[in-house]
């Protein structure tokens, strides 16, 4: 991304010092490879003693340019190399490629190089050799030989006169100094008669004693050979020749001894005949020599030639190699380059880094293939950031799913009716914990059983026909009172079902909300008889008082006047019977008003004690157990009234044992409940389980006499004090009444 | 700098051998029988070039190449605490070419200022060459009795002239070139 411009200035200064640094690092390097260049040179090279100074300085430029620049080349070259063998040890992407193109393009240049190199070589040595061919050194020798002829046939001439000439010097002594004149005449005639150009004579002490010339020649001056020629060796043919440029062309100086062919010391004179080559004879003639001198100096120079060529073929050959592979380098690079980008672009994305991105290259295949890579890295960026939000979405939504489920969860678990849901083919799927305490089961007794299996007898029959009943599609809810005895105690139900109905009208389950409807029963039931109760009293109390008060009044008027028993027992018995009905009427006020308790701590083993106190003398047949733990903590309780629940209670016990029996009384402390259970067991007769389900109910009575208001009383009393009483079946047989009171 | 100096034991050798590869084309030339003496009135030097007639020397005589050598003579006054002070310096050229017409060598010596000597003979002519006989380095009232001195000589070949410009294109022709060491004697006057 983008840098802050700050921090974009202080990268590129430090990069400037960088490459600063760098460029007068590079030159100050040059520069001592140019001293040393040259220092190198100097010391192989060397120019002509003439080669002028500008030519020589430009000769060393050129040079060291050349050599800096192939140096230049192989550092290039080697430092790629190395760079890609390095590279190919580690495995680097696009090493084997780059080593391909390379190879392919030193191959490529190598081949051709070679065989140019090789043809080019052979074609120089051909040709060298061609002009430096036999015929044409055969003809320079040739002419040289001509050349030498010359001279040598000049020679021979003059030797041929010399010895005439000494041997008539000789004879004639015209040696000696007094002939001076005469050999004065005869080297002139000697002259004239063979057209000599001069000639000479010199004496023993080397100075000339006479000479002749041809008439052109004359009154001019004619050089003296110095005595060092003279005395010189005579060669072979015993002269000796020695030649002179003038300005008329060569003078060849032919010497002799007189005698001829003696040796120095024996020599009386010395005679010497002069030719003139003519000049442009003789310039001819240097131009010959000349140009065999030259012709040889380059036969010699031939190999060094030759060699000269090879080092620059080779030189020219090596920077074309060299050349050739540095691009090699380049064009793989600038291969390799963008495919390491896109190797390392993939691996990228294929660890998950989306935000890979390969800079623009060159517009060919290798630049579209890579703007392939950023698109499809941006597309895959695109469709998981898609992903990722619909990932999220999703999960929000099961969030909220898994709330709504576990809150309906809730609800289900909190409701107070029991919910039992079953499946098409009758299993239990689902139960409640209402319906679980209410039918007294556990949900793991029942779950994922089937209803066939878990009820019986008319129960199955009936849960059958209510089952066929949904399941046809008859009707979709059905609503059924039922009476259960759950656990030995009569409990009546309220049941709903409702068949569970999918999209298409396939049936799906049935779903069972049933409340318990028993407290309910007992508390309309009880409201019930107490309105009754507050009416009858209320209606029958009203009319009792006059009449009381009328036998009263009559009483009290005709009692002593009518004197008649009978009269007085009518009115008693008037009296008193109202009194009962007035009694009758007040137990039923009482009891549609009884008075609220008025609890106090107390304990409750004594009130039983003194309950059972009661009974116990009259009733010698029955026998009175009383067990109690010997801890009972004190409860709040109105003495009073639970005496009488007592009472109430031992009563039905003893009614209920017909001679003898056993009536229990146990305290049971319940810790785990924190309540207090009082049971009392008799051996009577027992109770159906009809009987149980209305017993509480006021005017309920199996006995003949009595109100049926007994356990009505005992059943308010017992929950004004907010605990429960309830009966079951004594074993073997009888009844157990048990209250269980709050700690 | 780095991949410089990574380069510097492959650069180096390189240098080295093209900076010596001018020792290896010099021959074993000497100079042989130095003799410092005097005559009355001057001092007098002999000495002799050994080794620089090769074959190839002579077969670019022979080709006509003229070639001279030179000989460097110096005379210095020894002093202990300061340099030497050159009291003469010297250069003596022997040229020769031959004339290959006529067969023979011309040898010019230039200490000899006679005229160019003609000789016939190779021998004779490396003779002539490579000999200094009685050449007058200084005369003797020039030096101080008791006084230490010294003569530095050496031989060299001249730069060869090639013909047609050739020394143009070929750098490399220095094979007949020669340079003796300076050799030195010293004596005491």
């Amino acid at each position: 991304m983008g840098k802050t411009p700050a921090i974009n200035r202080t990268v590129q200064s430090i990069d400037d010092q960088k490459r600063r640094k760098r460029e007068i690092i590079i030159i100050a390097v040059i520069v001592a490879l140019v001293a040393l260049l040259t220092f190198a040179e100097n010391r192989v090279i060397h120019f002509g003693a003439d080669f002028p100074i500008s030519n020589t300085i430009l000769m060393f430029i050129l040079i060291n340019i050349n050599m800096l620049l192939l140096l230049l080349l192989i550092f290039l070259v080697l430092r790629n190399l190395v760079k890609l063998l390095y590279d190919r040890k580690r495995k680097v992407m696009g090493a084997k490629l780059r080593t391909k193109l390379v190879v392919a393009f030193i191959a490529l240049t190598l081949l051709p190089t070679i065989v140019l190199f090789f043809f080019s070589i052979n074609f120089i040595t051909a040709s060298i050799e061609f002009w430096f061919n036999v015929p044409v050194e055969q003809a320079l020798e040739n002419s040289l030989k001509v050349g030498r002829n010359i001279y040598a046939i000049t020679e021979d001439n003059n030797r041929f006169y010399l010895d005439r000439v000494a041997y008539q010097i000789k004879t004639k002594k015209l040696y000696e100094p007094a002939k001076h004149k005469a050999l004065s005449h005869y080297v002139q005639v000697v002259q004239n008669a063979f057209n000599i150009h001069g000639v000479e004579v010199y004496g023993t002490n080397s100075k000339r004693i006479t000479y002749a010339l041809i008439p052109e020649l004359e009154n001019k001056p004619f050089s003296v050979i110095s005595a060092n020629d003279l005395q010189q060796e005579m060669n072979a043919n015993n002269v000796r020749t020695i030649s002179e440029n003038i300005n008329r062309g060569q003078l060849i100086r032919t010497i002799g001894t007189v005698p001829f062919g003696v040796k120095h010391t024996e020599a009386k004179a010395y005679v010497v005949l002069n030719v003139i080559i003519p000049q442009d004879l003789s310039e001819r003639m240097s131009s010959i020599s000349r140009g065999f001198e030259e012709y040889q100096q380059i036969k010699l120079l031939k190999k060094p030639i030759q060699i000269t060529y090879y080092i620059t073929l080779s030189i020219v050959g090596l920077l074309v190699v060299f050349c050739a592979v540095w691009f090699g380098f380049y064009l793989a690079k600038s291969i390799t380059i963008p495919i390491m980008a896109l190797a390392e672009g993939t691996k990228k994305v294929a660890e998950g880094d989306l935000s890979f991105t390969i800079g623009a290259v060159a517009d060919d295949e290798i630049g579209s293939l890579v703007n392939s890579f950023n698109k499809m890295t941006k597309d895959l960026r695109g469709s998981r950031e898609q992903l990722e939000l619909s990932a999220r979405m999703l999960r929000e939504r099961n969030i909220e799913i898994e709330a709504r489920r576990q809150y309906m969860e809730i609800v289900l678990k909190n409701v107070s009716a029991g919910v039992i849901t079953l499946d098409a083919d009758g299993y239990i799927t689902t139960i409640n914990t209402s319906a679980e305490k209410m039918l007294r089961l556990k949900s793991r007794d029942v779950l994922h059983e089937s209803y066939r299996s878990l009820l019986w007898g008319q129960h199955l029959n009936m849960a059958r026909e209510v089952m066929d009943s949904l399941m046809n599609a008859e009707e979709n809810a059905v609503e059924l009172p039922l009476k259960l005895s759950i656990n030995g105690r009569p409990r009546s139900f309220l049941i709903n079902l409702n068949s569970l109905k999918g999209n298409a009208g396939e049936h799906m389950g049935i779903v069972m909300v049933f409340d318990d409807l028993t407290e309910l029963e007992k508390a309309q039931r009880m409201a019930a008889w107490r309105e009754v109760a507050r009416r009858i009293a209320h209606e029958v109390k009203n009319p009792l008082t006059p009449i009381t008060l009328s036998a009263q009044r009559l009483s009290r008027k005709y009692s002593q006047e009518l004197n008649e028993p009978v009269f007085d027992e009518c009115t008693r018995t008037i009296i008193d019977h109202v009194d009962l009905i007035q009694n009758i009427v007040n137990e039923f006020s009482s009891f549609a008003r009884f008075p609220t308790a008025d609890p106090k701590p107390g304990e409750l083993l004594p009130i039983i004690e003194e309950t059972v106190a009661l009974y116990r003398e009259g009733h010698p047949n029955i026998n009175f157990n009383i067990q109690a733990p010997p801890s009972i903590p004190i409860l709040n309780l109105d003495r009073q009234q639970l005496k009488q629940a007592m009472i109430n209670l031992v009563d039905n016990a003893i009614a209920a044992i017909k001679m003898d029996g056993d009536i229990a009384i146990s305290l049971v402390l319940d810790n785990a409940a924190d309540k207090v259970r009082i049971e009392v067991a008799d051996s009577g007769h027992g109770i159906s389980d009809e009987v149980k389900t209305r017993l509480f109910e006021p005017n309920f009575s199996t006995k003949k006499t009595g109100m049926g208001l007994g356990l009505t009383i005992v059943s308010t009393i017992v929950n004004d004090h907010n605990g429960s009483v309830r009966v079951r079946d004594n074993d073997p047989r009888g009844a157990i009444f048990i209250i269980e009171l709050p700690i | 700098m780095t991949p410089f100096l990574k380069r510097a034991p492959v650069l180096i050798p390189l240098v080295l051998l093209v900076l010596f590869a001018g020792q290896v084309y010099a021959q074993d030339v000497r100079l042989k029988n130095i003799i410092v003496t005097n005559t009355r009135d001057d001092l007098l030097i002999y000495l002799t070039v050994e080794g620089a007639f090769t074959e190839d020397m002579q077969t670019a005589i022979l080709s006509g190449v003229a070639t001279t050598f030179s000989f460097y003579v110096n005379l210095h006054r020894t002093r202990s605490l300061w340099l030497d002070k050159k009291m003469v310096s010297l250069k003596i050229t022997h040229t020769i070419k031959y004339d290959n017409l006529k067969n023979e060598f011309i040898i010019q010596r230039s200490w000899e200022d006679s005229k160019p000597i003609t000789v016939q003979s190779i021998e004779e002519a490396e003779k002539m060459m490579t000999e200094i006989d009685s050449l007058k380095v200084i005369p003797l009232d020039h030096l101080e009795k008791g006084n230490r001195y010294q003569i530095r000589t050496k031989a060299q070949l001249s730069k060869v002239r090639l013909p047609l410009y050739l020394h143009y294109i070929l750098f490399f022709v220095s094979m007949w070139d020669f340079e003796t060491d300076w050799y030195t004697i010293d004596f005491i006057y």
